[in-house]
């Protein structure tokens, strides 16, 4: 761990558990959502053999699916808590996706 | 002659009013923006279009056992809606967030078999200036009578990373979670129904488990399907095979059985079971795949025209629907896997990880 250095409170609590032996404690989530803090799913770059094969064909497809329980939350603005209507004029990813923008924090939330 | 006529055309309208409504499936599922669609499978028509005024998202559906309300989880995961299926009239309300205490349920979802019932597990967090205090989940029990603004008539700890539910006619309430659980929701009791994060199986890796579509009631049973690494022996050092298998909790008998079925060649979301021939399983992604768990066989595979999240079958098992994700359900015939028929959905949005039920009605 000497060349890692946690980023959030939960990469701590891992630092933490490897210096207390406590490591069969902690368990690695793969795919199981708990929620806009807790996942973090690798996303679209790669798919569980290691290919892109078998993503979702095609991306639009599984964009609001997995937008919606907030799988990917680097990637796509939380629709479940800060950006409640980024997709609000686009309810077919497919077809509507141009009008899909970037969202950035406004001043009173940075 | 005009008597006996008038006679014949009351006897045969009697005759008519007199049978019982005609069986036949329908789906219930949602769409963006807000739409709850109730669709004559067989028809491939709409057969109820109802405007909702809620947010959809994440659009997960349970519907009462008398088939005619539908309750959906919506307003991003933290309010579950009662809607009248023949009439579009909300008739059930919970709102589970009040004050500084935000409440997502993460498709914990069930109806009572007696229909009185409505069941979720909340993940409560307090929302503080800087951060969220994580609060202890719960099991919360609303009682359907309550109708609009329902409080929990009864709340229960819960273990964490709860998602779908189903329930048992011997009352019980089963849940995913990190293993499968077995909940009295009168007591609150929790025992371990199915094992898999702690399962005895020393060369598996832990079952990596997709539980997000509480369907499996055209089957009468709480079925999901478990993904897992095998090893060649209990040093894991090397692996063997990735293994489908299915768990599977009867809703009637309340008996579980879990078993590997496949070797992991594709993706799957969802799964159905044939309800007249539990041997025959259909899964769903970029593929629609027929299995036999029996003898472990992969009967038939065919490539659909884009990935569907969520499968569901008709109570014949003569035909799949497969839906989720964009705005069209695909009809398969279940023995040709060939596509026979398609239904887009008027609104245009999409399904995305909304639930796709299919319900009987008649006799």
């Amino acid at each position: 761990m000497r060349h890692l250095k946690p980023l959030n409170q939960k990469a701590d609590r891992v630092v933490t558990a490897v210096e207390t032996d406590k490591m069969d404690e902690v368990r690695a989530m793969q795919t199981v959502v708990v929620g806009c803090t807790s996942t973090l799913d690798p996303g679209w770059e790669v798919d569980p053999f290691g290919g892109v094969a078998a993503l979702c064909q095609p991306m639009e497809a599984d964009l609001y699916g997995c937008s919606d329980p907030c799988w990917w939350p680097a990637q796509v603005p939380d629709t479940i808590n800060s950006y409640r209507d980024w997709n609000a004029d686009a309810d077919n990813a497919g077809k509507d996706w141009r009008s899909l923008g970037t969202v950035f924090p406004s001043d009173s939330e940075t | 002659m005009r008597n006996l006529i008038a006679a014949a055309s009351a006897a045969l309208a009697l005759s008519l009013t007199a049978l019982p409504a005609v069986a036949k499936d329908l789906i219930v599922t949602a769409a963006k923006p807000d739409r709850l669609y109730v669709i004559d499978a067989k028809a491939r028509t709409i057969e109820t279009d109802c405007k909702l005024d809620f947010n959809l998202i994440p659009g997960v559906i349970v519907v009462s056992p008398d088939n005619k309300i539908a309750y959906i989880l919506g307003n991003r995961w933290e309010d579950v809606f009662g809607i009248d299926l023949s009439t579009c009239e909300m008739v059930f309300s919970a709102h589970q967030s009040e004050g500084d205490i935000r409440r997502k349920t993460i498709a914990s979802l069930a109806v009572s078999k007696d229909g009185k019932e409505v069941y979720t597990v909340r993940n409560p967090v307090r929302l503080l200036a800087d951060r969220y205090e994580v609060l202890e989940p719960e099991i919360a029990v609303y009682e359907t009578s309550a109708g609009l603004g329902a409080k929990p008539a009864r709340t229960f700890p819960s273990p964490r990373r709860m998602t779908v539910m189903a329930t048992g006619r011997d009352g019980m309430l089963y849940a995913a979670g990190h293993e499968i659980y077995a909940i009295d929701p009168k007591t609150g009791e929790i025992s371990i129904k199915i094992k898999n994060a702690t399962w005895d199986r020393p060369t598996y890796s832990p079952p990596d488990v997709l539980a997000f579509w509480p369907i499996g009631t055209q089957a009468d049973e709480f079925m999901l399907l478990y993904s897992a690494a095998k090893f060649t022996d209990e040093s894991m050092s090397e692996i063997a095979d990735f293994v489908w298998g299915y768990q599977s909790v009867d809703l009637t008998t309340g008996e579980s059985e879990i078993a590997d079925f496949a070797s992991l060649e594709v993706i799957m979301f969802s799964a159905v079971r044939d309800p007249n021939d539990k041997s025959k399983l259909y899964g769903v992604y970029t593929q629609l795949s027929k299995h036999d768990v029996e003898k472990k066989e992969l009967i038939k595979r065919v490539d659909l025209p884009h990935t569907y999240y969520c499968v569901n079958i008709s109570s014949d098992g003569k035909e799949i629907y497969v839906g989720g994700t964009n705005d069209d359900i695909g009809v398969y015939d279940a023995e040709t896997l060939e596509r026979i028929g398609e239904i887009l959905l008027p609104s245009g949005g999409d399904m995305a990880a909304g639930t796709m039920q299919v319900i009987s009605t008649g006799s």
